[in-house]
């Protein structure tokens, strides 16, 4: 025995004394074993007082020993591992733990804010809604942040986890929920059957409630069974055991979510280990053996520390060995509740009395009252007196009207079961209401699921046995599986009966949802207030809202509200299930994806190159591009950018441009096929030459642009934006396959296969002369503008050569084999060495474009028209192309229509802003007279100016036109020229030059 | 002037480095680069489906996959990528577009794809457990037997996966093609999934 663990018992439980673990809880340092949860341990060491409630912080113990608990959270581990609301009966004890109580302050037992409980009175249902109604201002700036520092639970860690999660799937034939006599007994079916079977088991050992409660199956004893059935589970290839998982949901097609807490029971996970792995199971069918929840008996005090569930005490005596009370009273109303009593005399401890709500006992729990010498009363308990110490004295209301008092220091309460119907009804399933065993029991489930055992409302152990077992044999068979299934465990049943109870009328506060501090009389206000569908008690009341999701409070919440209401149980009805079960980790489901890796990244065949010549990258989607490269001494981006620009417009540079979509268009009908995705012709187009197309949504609005190439009679190659390359490939394929089947083309894409390089400037040729095989004729003659083909490379490569400019310089773009990418960038600052060829990023692309008019993104932004970007002369009137008709719409050719022009401040040393609104000079900035805004602006080094593309009303007509540029946003007005679009060579004799 | 060298570099070239990687002792993933391979997508024509295939068996000896399949023959892999459509794999130089242009003349159209794929093997014991956490599809024997292929994802990215041929200890070899923008991205989430049970890094020339 380790330590001062005072409540420990000296044999049994399924704890090694041989492991002793140290760990602290408040700063106190305590000692439990391995075996243990966090819970148990403070069970063992006689901690009985563990958090402050929600509202009111009031004193709260261990409620529960399973995931449903409310009370028993906590702060688990610190700094940046720190993770508030963890539930200490679910928290496995290692060497070290550390744990902290919650809602308190300044420490658990003097709590400043347990004055709250003074105004009890007036923190009812609705306090919130009802109060800080006004003013209206006060509620984000002072009402709220008092009451998140006054209510509320554990503190997060507020720095980045350090720790890794990921995500995986799993296939199977059958999943089986929980690994009670019901799951274990569906596995072996299963499995025996020869069926892949996942069992899924929250706990970190298998066995259910068998571990707390025992009994006899097969002639063993409930470990000697469980021993013996996981031996033979594990046997089978096939069958895979996951402890420490929970099946949280049920999604479509028979996807299931899981959550495995891999390594939550040691401090931080071993090098290269993640703390919790999401799982999507797919399965054919599903067993649910989710077992039961034991609920709560709503009465004054029944949140005073000591009091708990009485499957709760039996599992701490029996798993734990740890003994939560030395001399306890039982209050049931069901025949279960009394296995309580006889683990507490078993186990040495004293019973003070049992309050049974039943009009009868049975003979053998009388003789059993009466050999162990305590009374049996007939009546309920009617309060508790007690406080942060934990239970002292017990008021019971017998049967007939006379009044007891009962000294215990502990409270064991059964008001029956609840089958957890959670994912039974997560497909909107409503569960239906049994009388025999007072309880909402699964009416259906999702395709493929079915429930079993207690989750089924089957309370016997034989019962569980038997259903586990012929609906994993049941699904093993829909599954395909045939095996021998062998025979069935079996086990005795035992008598259930139960007479409902609810609530018990007393003094005091009587708490229905311990963890949102929801009483019986606030569910009777919401009735008085009209608040009676158990939607509205639910958001009212916040009943069932809190991390546990209601688990012991939700029915005992709506049977109350049934009393109150006059109706039945079944007609008040239950609310909706939602998914997971318990609370999952925002990481688990991100998984890999966070920070750097949030989403997968796409690198350009020159990304190494760039980076060595110490670009400066930007996110395109998911491109890293190489937005400019900055050179010693360069003050600023500007500076390099205007560098990198004056280098191109009176020499040579190049920029990587592979993050084009590209696409083969091939077949004999590709011309066709492009004549009716583009606006303008192409089966028009000779081969060898390149044309700039424009392609429409059906509904007439520019989708996007883009370079086509005729390489061959049957083989274009067509360039989509960087943002759209995805897109268009799809909208191909779709009019491809389904909206011009006849047409013999085939589509691939070949974004990947090539890189590409824009060459832009004066002296490009000069450059491609020292790389391109001698024998290629580069003239104007030889390869004039929009000219495509083929060409060697000094060196034995073959490149695809296009005469096209986007910077309205003399340019070409040059492709080669992606894997060749790398080499041509440093062949190009090779071969133009001599020339002082400069690698430019994006930003000096964008100058350029601008400056050459050329639109963009900015102005392809789905609500321009052909017209609109100035091109509305391509769009041919010889052909049918997707979106001609709904493009001749009234409104869109209307005469007022926003179009692109050009724009400079008056100011030359002025910043243009793109965002900023055109008003008319003289009016009030507004709606009404919003003639557009600024698209695109950059510094442009020819006019030494900011400049700037808009779209504005009759754009094109006001030329000259001073307006005034408004940005509310910033602060700024000013004014603005509006101008001819095209700021450098507007004749285009540099590019054709 | 000297003529231009025009070295070759995978898309993997800089994020692969070859050796052990992750948890230390017995590997539990082999993780290896092929990058000396020829790819051609094979598309039939309008109506030449089975004129095409009568190519591919005149080629290759064996019938093009029409299911999602992986056909292995003595020089070249036929992995099924589409409805009347296939890739062939082969090593560099084996089969290239210029060596298929005649072959599938007048009844395909080809593009090449040899520089727009890396090409990733993954084997060893926790093979389908590395790739349970970056595919959706049941690789259970059983379910993916050798010649399996899928065109499917993994982390968002397009890949062509299928099982080759076992390696001679008997372990499971998948394949996976990915588009060679997205490889580095890809590699760096398999290493993150294969860290756990150790991996053994490595790259060769030769396909499998």
């Amino acid at each position: 025995m380790g330590g001062d663990q005072t409540n420990r018992l000296t044999s049994g439980g399924l704890i090694d004394r041989s492991a002793a673990l140290n760990f602290r809880f408040d700063g106190k340092t305590f000692s439990g074993f391995k075996g243990d949860t966090l819970a148990s341990a403070l069970v063992a060491n006689g901690v009985k007082l563990v958090g402050r409630s929600f509202k009111y912080h009031r004193p709260r113990g261990i409620l529960t020993a399973g995931s449903e608990e409310p009370n028993a959270l906590v702060e688990l581990r610190s700094g940046a591992r720190r993770e508030a609301n963890t539930k200490a009966t679910t928290a496995e004890l290692y060497e070290g733990l550390e744990a902290a109580s919650q809602n308190r302050w300044p420490s658990l037992s003097f709590d400043v804010m347990s004055v709250n409980q003074l105004f009890a009175p007036i923190f009812v249902a609705g306090f919130y809604y009802k109060t800080f109604m006004w003013p209206a201002k006060f509620w984000e700036a002072i009402y709220e942040p008092a009451i998140r520092r006054a209510a509320g639970l554990g503190r997060a860690a507020k720095v980045s986890d350090p720790d890794h999660y990921d995500k995986a799937w799993a296939h199977c034939d059958v999943v089986i929920a929980g690994s009670g006599p019901a799951g274990l007994a569906a596995a072996l079916a299963a499995g025996r059957s020869g069926a892949r079977v996942i069992l899924c088991e929250e706990d970190f050992v298998l066995g259910g409630r068998l571990l707390a409660d025992g009994g006899t199956i097969d002639g063993l004893s409930a470990a000697e069974w469980v021993a013996r059935t996981v031996a033979e589970l594990s046997a089978m290839p096939d069958v895979r055991i996951m402890t420490r998982t929970t099946l949280f949901g049920v999604y479509d097609g028979g996807t299931y979510g899981a959550i495995e807490r891999v390594n939550d029971h040691l401090p931080v996970p071993p090098e290269h280990q993640v703390r919790q792995r999401l799982w999507r199971i797919v399965a054919k069918r599903c067993v649910v053996a989710a077992g039961a929840i034991e609920r709560p008996i709503v009465f004054a005090g029944n949140d005073t520390p000591g009091v708990m569930m009485a499957s709760a005490m039996r599992s701490y005596i029996n798993r734990y060995a740890a003994t939560p009370s030395r001399r306890i009273a039982l209050f049931t109303n069901n025949e279960d509740g009394w296995r309580t009593a006889e683990t507490a005399i078993a186990a040495g401890l004293q019973v003070a009395a049992v309050i049974d709500a039943r009009p009868d006992v049975s003979p053998a729990h009388r003789s059993l009252a009466s050999k162990g010498g305590f009374p049996v009363l007939h009546g309920a308990i009617s309060g508790v007196d007690g406080g942060k110490g934990g239970v002292r004295k017990i008021s019971v209301a017998l049967t007939g009207g006379a009044r007891a008092e009962v000294e215990a220091d502990g409270l064991a309460v059964s008001g029956g079961w609840n089958p957890a119907v959670g994912l039974t009804s997560y497909h909107r399933g409503r569960p239906k209401w049994r009388v025999d065993i007072a309880a909402f029991v699964p009416d259906g489930a999702p395709p493929g699921m079915v429930a079993a055992g207690s989750a089924n409302g089957a309370f016997g152990l034989g019962a569980c046995l038997r259903e586990g077992f012929e609906a994993g044999a049941a699904a093993a068979r829909d599954a395909g599986r045939s095996g021998n299934i062998g025979s069935m465990p079996v086990a005795d049943d035992d008598a259930f009966s139960i007479t409902p109870l609810w609530h018990v009328a007393g003094k005091g506060k009587a708490f229905v949802d311990q963890q949102h501090d929801v009483t019986a009389s606030d569910v009777e206000l919401a009735q008085r207030e009209g608040f009676q569908s158990v939607e509205h008690l639910k958001r009212y009341t916040t009943l069932g809202m809190a991390t546990d999701q209601g688990k012991t409070s939700n029915v005992a919440g709506l049977a109350i509200m049934a009393a109150v209401s006059g109706k039945s149980i079944p007609e008040t009805g239950t609310t909706i299930y939602r998914p997971p079960y318990v609370p999952v980790a925002i990481g688990a489901f991100a998984g890999h994806h966070r920070d750097e890796n949030f989403h997968a990244t796409r690198l350009t065949p020159s990304h190494h190159w760039a980076a060595e010549q110490g670009a400066i990258f930007v996110d395109t989607g998911l491109w890293k591009r190489a937005q400019w490269y900055p050179r010693a001494g360069e003050k600023d981006w500007l500076e390099s950018v205007t560098r990198e620009v004056k280098a191109v417009r009176s020499g040579v540079g190049f920029c990587d441009v592979s993050t084009l979509g590209k696409i083969d268009v091939h077949g004999p009908d590709a011309g066709a096929f492009l004549d009716r995705v583009y606006i303008n012709a192409f089966s028009s187009l000779a081969v060898g030459k390149a044309r700039y197309g424009l392609m429409l949504r059906e509904d007439g609005i520019v989708y996007d642009d883009g370079t086509t190439s005729r390489l061959a009679e049957d083989h274009y190659f067509l360039t989509t934006t960087t943002a759209k390359a995805g897109l268009v490939m799809q909208h191909l394929e779709f009019c491809r396959q389904v909206l011009f089947p006849e047409l013999d083309v085939q589509l691939t894409s070949v974004s990947d296969q090539w890189a590409q390089f824009s060459i832009a400037g004066p002296k490009t040729r000069d450059l491609l002369k020292v790389i391109v095989d001698p024998a290629e004729d580069l003239s104007n003659e030889g390869f004039p503008f929009m000219g495509a083909r083929e060409v060697g490379l000094r060196g034995g490569i073959k490149a695809r050569l296009f005469r096209i400019s986007f910077s309205g310089e003399m340019a070409f773009e040059i492709s080669v084999p992606a894997r060749y990418g790398e080499a041509m960038a440093r062949n190009l600052m090779i071969a133009g060495k001599p020339f002082g060829v400069t690698p430019y990023g994006t930003e000096a692309l964008g100058v350029m474009r601008i400056e050459k008019g050329h639109v963009a993104g900015p102005e392809l932004n789905g609500t321009t028209t052909a017209g609109d970007l100035g091109l509305g002369k391509m769009m041919s009137t010889k052909k049918d192309f997707i979106g001609r008709v709904m493009a001749g719409r009234e409104a869109l050719v209307s005469p007022n229509r926003q179009v692109v022009v050009g724009i400079k401040p008056t100011d030359k040393a002025r910043r243009l802003r793109s965002g900023a609104h055109i008003i008319p000079k003289g009016e009030t900035p507004g709606p009404g007279n919003d003639q557009g805004y600024v698209t695109s602006v950059c510094f442009s080094p020819v006019l030494d100016q900011w400049i700037g593309l808009g779209l504005v009303e009759r754009g094109r007509e006001r030329i000259g036109e001073i307006v005034r540029a408004h940005d509310p946003l910033r602060g700024e007005d000013y004014d603005v020229e509006l101008c001819n679009s095209v700021f450098y060579d507007p004749d285009g004799g540099r590019q054709r030059g | 002037m000297a003529d231009f060298s025009w070295d070759v570099r995978s898309p993997l070239d800089r994020a692969l480095v070859a050796g052990s990687y992750g948890a230390q002792g017995d590997a539990g993933v082999a993780l290896t680069e092929i990058r000396n391979f020829d790819l051609v997508q094979v598309m039939a024509r309008r109506g030449k489906a089975a004129e095409m295939a009568k190519a591919a068996q005149a080629r290759f000896g064996v019938a093009a996959p029409e299911t999602p399949k992986a056909v292995g023959t003595a020089d070249a892999t036929l992995i099924w990528s589409g409805p009347d459509q296939f890739l062939v794999l082969s090593r560099g130089g084996k089969h290239t577009m210029d060596s298929l242009a005649p072959v599938f003349a007048g009844s395909t159209s080809l593009s090449d794809q040899s520089h727009a794929r890396a090409l990733i093997s993954v084997s060893g014991d926790k093979a389908r457990a590395v790739l349970a956490k970056l595919s959706s599809i049941d690789l259970h024997p059983d379910v993916f037997g050798v010649g399996a292929a899928a065109a499917t994802s993994m982390d968002h990215t397009s890949v062509t996966l299928w099982r080759g041929a076992d390696r001679a200890d008997g372990q499971a070899v998948f394949n996976l093609l990915v588009f060679s923008t997205f490889a580095e991205s890809l590699w760096h989430t398999i290493l993150d999934s294969a860290a756990e049970y150790g991996a053994t890094i490595g790259h060769s020339e030769e396909l499998m």
